[in-house]
């Protein structure tokens, strides 16, 4: 539960901005397509994350928020992928373009990785591991 | 009877058959189905601790990384909706 705390907090937040381009600013690109990786697979991700930490933190002794931020380098492959098959993501010869309006040079993935992670790491640090210290898990 | 009557028949028996076995696979829950005091106020004391213990203890470096987030978002805030996507 304390790992799918954020993505949960995270969602009523797509959620508006989807109403807010799809039924208020009448955006006809079909967004919904792409909602699947983070309504349904980033949640179970990071629960699945937080479990595989709990298991193994004895051996490893690996803190929360370094464990965190490995997750970005399964996430980031997975949810490209399952992008670019739902219409969202667009690969072209030298950048990606993201919901037919943000375009990334492939020079920048590298960069957007290390935010990602530094993200994770953050967010597991001090709000995964908090609601694991009050769950009495950590 | 009928044909109908007696698939009818064979249906409730089957349905009585079902509920008496989850009846004796489930436990019974007893006389006291809720917790004998509110356990919302220790939730919230452990909260605090929790809350206090950490907001004294974050590293210079943490605070060096959210800088960095911050800014890099400020730089370029056309990546926050690739950035929701994957919390």
């Amino acid at each position: 539960m304390a790992g799918t705390l954020v993505p949960t907090m995270v969602l009523p937040l797509l959620l508006l901005a989807f109403i807010v381009l799809r039924l208020g600013m009448q955006i006809t690109f079909p967004i919904e397509r792409g909602l699947v990786f983070p309504m349904a697979l980033v949640p179970a991700l990071w629960g699945l994350w937080n479990v595989l930490w709990e298991w193994s933190r004895e051996r490893t002794h690996l803190p929360v928020g370094l464990h965190g931020a490995f997750l970005p380098l399964l996430m980031l492959p997975a949810g490209a992928s399952i992008a670019t098959h739902a219409g969202v993501l667009v690969l072209a010869a030298t950048s990606v373009t993201w919901f037919n309006a943000i375009t990334v040079p492939y020079a920048l993935i590298a960069l957007f990785l290390a935010v990602a992670m530094t993200a994770y790491y953050l967010v597991w640090k001090y709000v995964v591991g908090f609601a694991n210290r009050v769950l009495g898990i950590a | 009877m009928t044909g109908r009557d007696q698939g009818s028949e064979i249906r409730d028996q089957e349905t009585e058959g079902m509920k008496q076995l989850l009846r004796e696979a489930l436990p019974p829950l007893g006389r006291d189905r809720e917790p004998d005091r509110d356990l919302w106020p220790a939730m919230l004391q452990r909260m605090d601790e929790q809350s206090s213990r950490a907001a004294a203890s974050v590293p210079w470096f943490d605070w060096a990384l959210a800088g960095g987030l911050v800014a890099f978002v400020s730089i370029a805030p056309r990546t926050i909706p690739v950035i929701l996507y994957y919390l």
